[in-house]
């Protein structure tokens, strides 16, 4: 026997669902059809149309897209790596310990949450020439690398961690760095798996700031390379285009498509304060 | 009269079936329990009577009139939950009017209800007051109080009282009793405690794996339980189950009793013997003490014949230690006697006993 | 003694596992901030000398600069339209996803799938969407009857192109936070408002859409800040043409600053995108506050 719902009818719900998952998907599946299917059918969605991965090598001819590929990996790793270290520390410092001006320096740091250093980057560029580190992957990195939003997040996390657990362990005679390292890291995992993907995301797909400080082949990120790439002074061959546009997206998307709710709930994560 | 009618009502999700042919009636201006352990059913059937879920089979009929498939704004139900159910940015004000505002009942009908709702509940000073500005017991009374200004023909309550303090618990018990009576209001009331359900019910259904075990009234309940697993649920200390081995049958043996009966219970019957009706007796059962509970009004004597635990209570103090020998005895009348295998209550041998 | 100690370590030892942290916020945030501002009262020199000290002449020079207002009002109306756009369908997005359909995980990834992609590979599909002729959206248009555009050429619809883009870039991202905050609400306060007799609009409006509000004014926030800071397509969709139609704030500072290498005068509109920034972040604070205050 048929009710009324609180929705509207449940399927008519699911069919708009899928119609508007559908639409959404779409740039994406045509940058997929026009990166393995010959020039030709760039256009043209012929379903019979031959799937080929010329387009790739051309791309790959055209363009050191490895070295791209690896710097951008670098880049993140570093990046999030230092992150790591740097904001774990301060988040600690302001977690747990207690010093003077303690709260005027938190509400200052927090000022890059809303005020970042692509902004800046005409001071920040300067800054860098002046550091002697301009056109390096290190260069790309370094403003970074102290990330407000870690310690926002990570302190957030470490107060959470009930103080019986710290106590137990300073009775069993357990530094202050141990206590760090056994108890507030390990129980902040969620929190470090949450911030990596945020972060990994995030500084594989920066584009401005890199563009702005690297000039050579050695230190450009996969995303300035697409750039230089894609110009349309180069003539506009759109097959090869999203060839390059796909291999600059996948990594990212095959992770996410694999970690699904790893990413979705680190996203979450970080936006419930 | 019936206001509610719950007919041959079951629920399966997916291939598990959760509630079997449940039945019951409700009659107007009664309260009727719900009782039983987490997992029975009670909060399924209470749902189901909501329209908070569609039932897999059965119907549901209110003063006469099929609800089952209604939605549940439309049955003339209003519901208690347990965790209140207060929307935490609303005051209690528009709380309690929220369900009057959306049937778009007239504005000075609101009032008048919201008048008489918050004098009878006491909530006249708490009326700007945000939820998370509010006790548990007041939270509890403004779920009460928009409950009672839609003025339905049922109150459904779901565990209202288990996230309550032990002492607000009792109070609150005999609040919603005497309000219930007081306004004539049907209500149907979900709960594991068996003391609420003894203090509060007109009449008790006790659940079990989704079946109903028993219906009757807290006395049927207390004094005629129909399963072993209700006698055993009811009363606290709860009853002793016994199995009648040697030891226990022997206490029949001065009764000269008959040989076929005797053996009979030995291999079919439970015995089942309230701790309250258990007394220390020199002509008894010999017994050793395992642990001895001194409450003041009473002593609470756990004890072992053989290897079968018993509990029982004496209103004096008991001046032995655990592992003392003693002897204890029932009177025959107090005696349940069950059938071993189905559990359920065998008169017959019952009366037999008696003769 | 060993009190005093203790306390004077503590905050020796809180002091230096901040400062690494600190020094690279304040080199990399605050101090461009001065930096920019001192530099803005300074012109760009010419050959080897000095920058020579100009006072405020930047400052009126960016007044009567029309391509400044131009792309000013272009970055207003660009955040006016992207940021109440992508919010509503957020919402939208998440309430969707968070009913009771089926294939509810993929629907939420589709939505979700722009997020991760880099702007730019973004902005090279739907530079071809926006293609005269032979672009998706012309072919489409073509198909039923129409004309072609040119989308990205007419200073009359780029903004209002790129505006599109970004609200399907966005929408996904922010439909996490609802998501999150969605599924925080008890479900048995949905089930009062059925047994209320609430319908499903009534509810929305009195008890969902008010309890959602701190995410709300939390999105805007970040929204408003990424139409500011976000302006990677500009960089290969239209480098801010035709005839600046489509140039964003943070966009012209980067002309000036490494097009024309004009760098004091592009400090000087930093200083302007800076102050828009802070007024964003003092209503953040102000209204912040108020949201903590229902559970």
């Amino acid at each position: 026997m048929k009710r009324r719902t609180f929705y509207f009818s449940e399927s008519l719900e699911t069919t708009a669902a899928w119609l508007m998952g559908a639409i959404w998907l779409m740039p994406v599946l045509y940058a997929f059809w026009s990166a393995f299917h010959p020039a030709e059918y760039s256009t043209h969605l012929v379903l019979s149309a031959p799937l080929t991965l010329e387009n790739f090598y051309r791309a790959w001819e055209q363009a050191p897209f490895v070295r791209y590929f690896l710097n951008t990996f670098l880049l993140v790793t570093i990046i999030l790596i230092a992150q790591y270290i740097l904001c774990t520390l301060a988040a600690y410092s302001f977690a747990r310990f207690e010093f003077r001006g303690k709260s005027i320096i938190f509400s200052i740091i927090l000022l890059q949450l809303m005020i970042m250093p692509e902004v800046l980057l005409v001071e920040n560029y300067q800054t860098i020439g002046k550091l002697g580190l301009s056109d390096t992957i290190t260069a790309i990195g370094l403003p970074y690398m102290a990330s407000a939003f870690g310690i926002f997040l990570l302190r957030q996390t470490f107060k959470t961690i009930p103080t019986e657990l710290v106590e137990a362990a300073r009775v069993e005679g357990v530094s202050s760095v141990g206590i760090l390292l056994k108890v507030y890291i390990p129980l902040a995992r969620p929190t470090y798996i949450a911030y990596g993907l945020v972060s990994i995301s995030y500084h594989w797909n920066n584009f401005l700031w890199p563009l702005v400080i690297t000039n050579s082949v050695e230190s450009r990120p996969l995303t300035v390379g697409l750039a230089i790439f894609g110009a349309p002074e180069s003539g506009v061959d759109w097959s090869i285009i999203t060839a390059a546009t796909v291999m600059t997206m996948t990594p990212l998307l095959a992770a996410f498509l694999l970690f699904q709710r790893q990413f979705v709930q680190s996203f979450m994560r970080s936006g419930i304060k | 009269m019936s206001k509610l009618f719950v007919k041959h009502l079951s629920k399966s999700w997916g291939d598990t079936e959760v509630l079997h042919d449940i039945s019951f009636n409700c009659k107007q201006g009664s309260l009727l329990v719900l009782l039983g352990p987490s997992g029975c059913g009670k909060s399924t059937t209470l749902r189901l009577i909501a329209g908070l879920e569609d039932p897999s089979q059965g119907s549901i009929m209110m003063d006469e009139k099929e609800i089952t498939h209604l939605v549940p704004g439309k049955r003339g139900i209003a519901m208690v939950f347990q965790n209140y159910a207060l929307f935490p940015h609303l005051s209690v004000v528009e709380n309690i009017l929220f369900g009057l505002k959306a049937r778009k009942i007239k504005k000075d009908e609101q009032q008048k209800r919201l008048k008489y709702a918050a004098s009878v509940l006491g909530l006249s000073d708490l009326l700007d007051r945000r939820p998370s500005q509010l006790s548990g017991g007041q939270r509890q009374r403004v779920a009460l109080g928009r409950a009672i200004v839609y003025q339905s023909s049922i109150c459904l309550m779901d565990e209202p009282l288990s996230n309550l303090d032990a002492k607000l618990r009792q109070e609150m018990r005999q609040e919603i009793r005497s309000l219930q009576q007081r306004l004539g209001i049907t209500m149907i009331y979900v709960t594991h405690d068996q003391t609420e359900a003894m203090t509060m019910a007109d009449q008790i259904i006790l659940m079990k794996d989704g079946e109903i075990e028993q219906i009757g009234t807290p006395e049927e309940l207390y004094k005629t339980p129909a399963t072993a697993y209700s006698g055993n649920f009811i009363g606290t200390p709860p009853m002793n189950i016994l199995r009648p081995d040697q030891k226990i049958l022997s206490a029949f043996e001065s009764r000269k009793m008959d040989q076929e009966l005797l053996s009979k219970i030995e291999k079919q019957c439970l015995i089942g013997v309230r701790p309250e009706h258990i007394q220390l007796d020199e002509t008894g059962i010999p017994a050793t003490i395992n642990t001895i509970e001194y409450l003041g009004s009473e002593t609470l004597i756990a004890c072992q014949i053989e290897n079968q635990p018993i509990l029982f209570t004496t209103p004096n103090k008991l001046n032995m230690a655990p592992g003392g020998a003693i002897k204890i005895g029932w009177g025959v009348k107090n005696l349940h006697v069950f059938d071993a295998k189905s559990g359920k209550r065998d008169d017959s041998v019952y009366h037999q006993l008696l003769n | 003694m060993i009190k005093h100690q203790a306390r004077y370590w503590n905050q020796v030892n809180g002091w230096l596992m901040i400062i690494p942290a600190v020094c690279m916020i304040g080199l990399f945030t605050h101090y461009p901030i001065f930096a920019t501002f001192f530099r803005s009262f300074f012109a760009t020199p010419i050959g080897t000398k000095p920058a020579p000290f100009v006072g405020l002449e930047n400052y009126s020079f960016l007044m009567e600069d029309e391509v400044f207002w131009k792309v000013l009002k272009n970055n207003l109306i660009y955040s006016f339209c992207t940021v109440p756009a992508s919010i509503a369908l957020a919402l939208i997005m998440a309430m969707t996803v968070n009913g009771k359909i089926k294939g509810r995980s993929w629907v939420r990834l589709s939505f979700f799938t722009p997020t991760v992609l880099p702007m730019i590979a973004v902005a090279n599909i739907w530079l071809f969407f926006y293609t005269p002729e032979y672009g998706l959206f012309d072919q489409i248009i073509i198909f039923f009857g129409g004309n072609s555009h040119n989308w990205l050429g007419n200073p009359d619809s780029v903004l209002g192109s790129l505006i599109v883009m970004v609200i399907w870039k966005e929408s996904g991202f922010f439909m996490i936070f609802y998501l999150a905050a969605l599924q925080q609400l008890s479900p048995e306060l949905q089930e009062a408002g059925k047994i209320e007799g609430s319908g499903r609009w009534n509810y929305f409006r009195r008890v969902e859409f008010p309890l959602l509000m701190p995410t709300t004014l939390f999105i805007s926030i970040n929204a408003v800040i990424n139409s500011f800071k976000l302006v990677d397509h500009l960089v290969i969709m239209t480098k801010g043409g035709p005839d600046n139609a489509s140039s964003l704030l943070l966009y012209y500072i980067y002309e000036n600053a490494f097009n024309f290498w004009d760098t004091h005068y592009a400090s000087t509109i930093t200083i302007v995108l800076v102050i828009i920034l802070a007024i964003i972040s003092l209503v953040k604070f102000a209204y912040l506050d108020k949201k903590i205050h229902y559970q």
